[in-house]
Formats: structure tokens, sequence, C-alpha cells
């Protein structure tokens, strides 16, 4: 059931105004840490991180516009282009609320097949309240247990094995834990 | 015994997954408490003799245009 925004938190504010305007444009994905915050782990972060699909530079202007005009800055640069190039070279870029140096959305493009696995893979998770796209559960807990590691990180994906054990698959998990060895590591 | 900080994890993941219509007001005071002590913290850095750039230094903020106490 989605929340009313009078209901959301920070964070969840922040993430919702943002994706509402990326999600105009091309698809996207919110991907690892608050995926396990906004399903209910009781942590801090100071930033979210976002996976769009590669798009052009006149799309890239107008969503830059778009989120400027909408009370987004990024922290970077006020220059679309200079910001595109970042993007380009697989360099991510964060944003802000204007005046506010957190929380930053963390954002990039699509690099690979894993992050295109991610993008086709996504899901709305109804316990959030959020209606926005998330990485699927599977996808999260095996980054976190192949790729990041750390205690938070494998604290994250005990909790979303235990909050969303009726999405677990484990034949899934062990798949993508492959591509990661296969592609980033 | 104490709790282990794994255990507490647990029985907060279950307390969601058991309640996913009561667990969201406990976490969202707790999330927004952590942005509310970060604004407080914020304004009194800038208060201070160079607070103003160690906020630039934290944040690594390069477009100065964005945040108005900057200018």
């Amino acid at each position: 059931m989605q929340r009313a925004i009078n209901d959301l938190n920070i964070l969840s504010r922040f993430c919702n105004e943002f994706c509402k305007i990326i999600e105009k444009y091309c698809d996207y994905i919110v991907v690892s840490g608050f995926v396990a915050i906004a399903s209910g782990r009781t942590r801090g972060t100071e930033d979210i991180d976002l996976i769009m699909k590669k798009v052009d530079l006149n799309k890239w202007k107008i969503i830059f516009d778009e989120l400027y005009n909408n009370g987004f800055i990024c922290m970077q640069s006020n220059d679309y282009k200079e910001i595109y190039n970042y993007l380009n070279d697989n360099i991510s870029v964060r944003f802000t609320w204007k005046d506010k140096p957190l929380p930053e959305m963390e954002i990039k493009f699509s690099k690979d097949s894993l992050d295109e696995y991610q993008l086709k893979t996504k899901v709305k998770l109804s316990l959030t309240g959020l209606d926005i796209w998330f990485s699927n559960i599977n996808v999260n807990i095996a980054f976190k247990e192949e790729l990041l590691k750390s205690p938070k990180d494998l604290e994250d994906a005990r909790h979303l094995r235990i909050v969303f054990e009726e999405m677990v698959d484990e034949e899934e998990i062990r798949r993508v834990k492959k591509l990661i060895k296969e592609l980033r590591l | 015994m104490r709790e282990s900080h794994l255990e507490q994890i647990e029985r907060w993941a279950k307390f969601v997954r058991d309640n996913p219509n009561s667990w969201q007001k406990s976490h969202s005071d707790f999330i927004d408490a952590i942005f509310e002590n970060h604004e407080k913290f914020l304004q009194e850095m800038i208060k201070t003799p160079k607070g103003r750039e160690k906020l630039v230094k934290l944040y690594d903020i390069k477009n100065r245009e964005g945040y108005s106490w900057l200018i």
C-alpha cells in the first residue's frame, strides 16, 4: 500500500521526488542500502544509489533541467554537458536538494549486463509504501553477500532475507553471485 | 545474556515482516531524527571559523552555487 507523501520520512520523500522525475524519461532502479532501509532496516545513510538506463545528451538535458527546476542540485556542476560526460565515463554523480548537502542521490548509467539484468528484473515493493522501482531482492542479497561484504551490508542482506523470505530464490542468488565474480571481481 | 547485534537485527526484521502496517512510524521517526540532527550540526558548523570550508570538504561540494550558505 502506498503511503501518503506526508507520512514519508525525509529519505523516502527525497527518493520519491527524484524518481518521479527520472521515470518520465527512462528506466531506473534504486539499489543497495536504501532497498534495505526503505524495507524497515533501522540504520542511517547519507546517500541513495540509483542506476538509470543510458540516455542521449538531449534527453539528459531535459532530465537535468527538470531536476534543477524541481529543487535538485548536482553537487559537481550546473553544467549538464560536464555531468553527462562523467556519466558516460561510468563516473557516478550526486544530486541533493538545493541548499541541503544531505541526503544525496548518487546516480550512474547502466554499464554492463549485470546492470541490465537488474533493470530487467526491477520490482516494486509494497512493504516500503513507495511507488518506485527497486532492483530485485535476490540481486541485492547477492551484491551484499558477494561483493560488498561489510558488516553493514551483511546485516542488510540478513534483514532482506527475513523480511522478503517469500521472494528469496537461492538459485537466482547463486546465478547473480556468479555474474558478479565474472564482471565485478 | 545480552542480545547480540545480529539477533537484534533479526528480531526487528521479523517484526517488520509480521507487522507490515505498524513498523513505519518508529522507523520514520528514527530516519527523520538523523537528518534533523544533521541540520542542527550544519547550522552550528556554519557559525564556526572555517566552518563553511570544512563542510565543502566534508561533502565534496564542487558546485557552490547550489548551496546559498556557501555564497
